[in-house]
């Protein structure tokens, strides 16, 4: 065959792998290990998408080369170390910084999920079940790739055993540097795996949780390295001068250690810190491409809006909102802010309503101080809704909402510059102001009035106090204050 | 009608200065306009008009914006005086041209009408506080009640009638509104938002140095 002439053309290829993937052939896929259709590493898989072979052809000529004094098994394992995973077929390996916001939420991420959900040791030929089929097309394949790696694995350390009882029992190996040589190599191998997995690990532990797989891997290899440096090491050795070596060994370590942990500390912190450096940067591409794309959406609403003023008055000041809230504020947590929340209701009352003679209603919120919501701010920012709602239909802007968070009370002022009404003068009856509103605070304690001025605008004042959690408690005792103004209320 | 007020208009954005020009009425006249730090400066020191129009966030400069305008004409304070004008509801930004010696703050949404009762205000030596300003001043000062100042001349507390006012001009009370709802002339209700600006300036309450380090005026 002449599989070995390509295979050998391309040792030079992972010197320059990207530059000769992306900017000199575009026609040639980038050399990348797939995640799906691997037998092993995907080292081979890999090797026939770039150069645009058979994967058959291209894995004899690897075994092929084994049989050259082990070329192919260094070949081999030099991919895979050195060639990045991923699949070769895909658009654009570059990541942009948007691309974050569009990854197709079920495609090639399955497709990673199956990859590396078979590639788990979890028995030979017992897929796991909550992976589920894969896609149809790729059944046949994923099958394949089942366990090979772990039969591998379990294949060379039972041979390891094997060998060890062997020489235990007295049977003499003709050279006697080959079995710890080869264990200390499937330790490596080992440990070394731990690279591959290291990314996949990444992806799992986004997906949820990763296993104890990857240390596994890690201890297994230095306990194998181990035992082969010994056994290379220590042959002619008694046993005492083998376990004071071992000592002085792991003396060794344990001092290397010690001088490079200050080292070691101060990276693992850079790279913490880049981290959240570069999660900054991608936070700040975020709104970057939030707030473009919702402003352009919005101004060509706008255009095309543009004969209802009314209407163009709306989207400006719901986007001018939403320009504020995302350039100025801390943006609390849903559930953490009573200002939020207010916010939010002033923005439906912006949103959904309209003056009465259909103008967009701007309100003028000013919100003093801030603490946690809980049942009694719910029924205030009930209350603070209905008479904001009440200002805008029948009061006249400017609308003005101030709510100032004290220590001890709670106060909320909606003010209209309406004609301002009679509450005596409407009927006890309707429920709108008396019920909604006042009925609302004053049945957690609180107080509510509502102050005419002539011609002067209304103003309605909401207070309510501010109680520490353990009195929560207190409130369904009877004779509170507050429970009285309950009984009339349960009776309707 | 009295002398329209000369004004200066400091803004980086052509399209705001004619909207400003054009909502302002005959109460005020726009004799210069400015775009950025420098020009700024060079065009207040020469036209020293008594009022500017200074938008906060301005190109140029050492990046200090408007309250590097300021505090490069602070030998002018006393003729020139300074009103804010800006889109950003952030305190710092409010914050650091207070201290640096405006006047007053009002938000770019402001009518041309209160805009120009705004500038006459300044001009006749007066503080302008927007519902927004008197907000951050009660949050900067601590709205509690029990942290009421005894003395004129402490500077870190508001006194129980300044908090009174600024909670008015808060809930959406013009100076007219705040004096007749207060019983106390207008000239007084003057009186105790010029001494809050007074404080605001010159306070050394933690959460107004914070704000003003944060844009490293001091």
């Amino acid at each position: 065959m002449t599989s070995p002439e390509p295979a050998r053309d391309d040792t030079t290829g992972p010197a320059t792998p990207v530059p000769s993937a992306t900017s000199g052939a575009p026609s040639r896929p980038p050399l990348r290990r797939p995640t799906t259709g691997r037998r092993i590493g995907g080292v081979a898989a890999g090797l026939a998408a770039h150069l645009e072979l058979s994967v058959r052809v291209v894995r004899v000529a690897l075994v092929l080369l084994v049989g050259l004094g082990g070329v192919g098994i260094a070949l081999y394992v030099f991919l895979w170390v050195t060639v990045p995973e991923g699949d070769p077929f895909a658009p654009d390996e570059r990541p942009t910084h948007l691309s974050r916001l569009v990854r197709p939420a079920a495609g090639p991420a399955d497709a990673v999920v199956v990859g590396y959900g078979l590639e788990v040791p979890r028995g030979p030929g017992a897929p796991d079940p909550t992976v589920g089929p894969p896609q149809v097309g790729r059944a046949g394949a994923a099958v394949r790739t089942l366990p090979v790696t772990d039969i591998a694995i379990a294949l060379v350390l039972i041979a390891a055993a094997v060998v060890l009882l062997a020489v235990r029992n007295g049977a003499h190996l003709q050279s006697t540097w080959v079995v710890p040589t080869l264990i200390l190599l499937a330790g490596t191998a080992l440990a070394w795996s731990q690279l591959d997995a290291g990314q996949r690990g990444r992806w799992r532990s986004r997906a949820g949780g990763r296993t104890p797989v990857s240390v596994l891997r890690l201890v297994g290899g230095i306990v194998l390295a181990g035992a082969g440096v010994l056994l290379l090491v220590g042959q002619e050795m008694s046993p005492e001068l083998l376990l004071q070596s071992m000592v002085a060994a792991l003396a060794v370590l344990a001092g290397v250690a010690l001088v490079l942990a200050p080292w070691w500390l101060r990276l693992v912190r850079e790279l913490g810190a880049e981290r959240t450096a570069r999660a900054r940067v991608s936070d700040r591409a975020d709104i970057a491409a939030h707030l473009h794309d919702s402003v352009l959406q919005t101004l060509a609403l706008i255009r095309s809006r543009a004969d209802d003023p009314h209407e163009v008055a709306r989207m400006a000041r719901a986007q001018e909102r939403e320009l504020r809230e995302w350039l100025y504020d801390d943006r609390p947590a849903p559930g953490t802010s009573l200002a939020a929340a207010l916010r939010a209701v002033v923005a439906e009352i912006e949103d959904t309503r309209s003056g009465p003679g259909g103008e967009a209603v701007v309100i003028d919120a000013v919100l003093v101080g801030d603490r946690e919501p809980d049942a009694d701010t719910e029924a205030l920012l009930q209350a603070t809704r209905e008479a904001l709602v009440n200002a805008v239909v029948h009061g006249r802007p400017p609308l003005s909402l101030y709510c100032e968070v004290g220590p001890d009370l709670i106060e909320v002022f909606v003010r209209d510059r309406g004609d301002g009404f009679d509450l005596d003068a409407v009927p006890s009856d309707r429920f709108g102001v008396r019920e909604s509103i006042i009925g609302r605070v004053r049945r957690r304690g609180g107080s509510a009035s509502v102050e005419s001025k002539d011609g002067n605008g209304t103003e309605v004042h909401l207070s309510i106090p501010v109680r520490a959690k353990e009195d929560h408690a207190v409130r369904a005792a009877p004779g509170q204050p507050w429970a009285d103004a309950t009984e009339p209320v349960k009776e309707r | 009608m009295s002398e329209p007020v000369d004004v200066v208009l400091v803004d980086d954005h052509l399209m705001f200065r004619a909207g400003v020009r054009a909502s302002l009425d005959d109460r005020v006249r726009v004799v210069g306009e400015a775009s950025s730090v420098d020009e700024a400066i060079r065009v207040v020191r020469e036209l020293r008009p008594p009022v500017v129009l200074l938008d906060v966030h301005l190109p140029g400069g050492d990046g200090g914006g408007g309250a590097e305008v300021i505090t490069a004409c602070t030998d002018l304070l006393g003729e020139t005086r300074f009103l804010a004008l800006s889109v950003s509801d952030a305190a710092d930004d409010v914050v650091a041209v207070i201290r640096a010696g405006a006047r007053g703050y009002v938000t770019k949404a402001i009518t041309g009408a209160d805009l120009a009762a705004a500038v006459q205000r300044v001009a006749g030596g007066d503080a302008v506080f927007s519902p927004l300003l008197a907000g951050f001043v009660l949050d900067a000062f601590g709205a509690a009640a029990g942290d009421i100042a005894t003395g004129d001349d402490e500077l870190d507390r508001l006194s129980a009638r300044e908090r009174e006012v600024m909670r008015l001009i808060a809930r959406g009370y013009s100076y007219r509104e705040v004096a007749s709802e207060l019983f106390i002339s207008i000239k007084t209700v003057e009186t105790h938002v010029s001494a809050v600006l007074r404080k605001l300036q010159l306070s050394s309450r933690h959460e107004l140095t914070r704000w003003a380090a944060a844009r490293r005026l001091i």
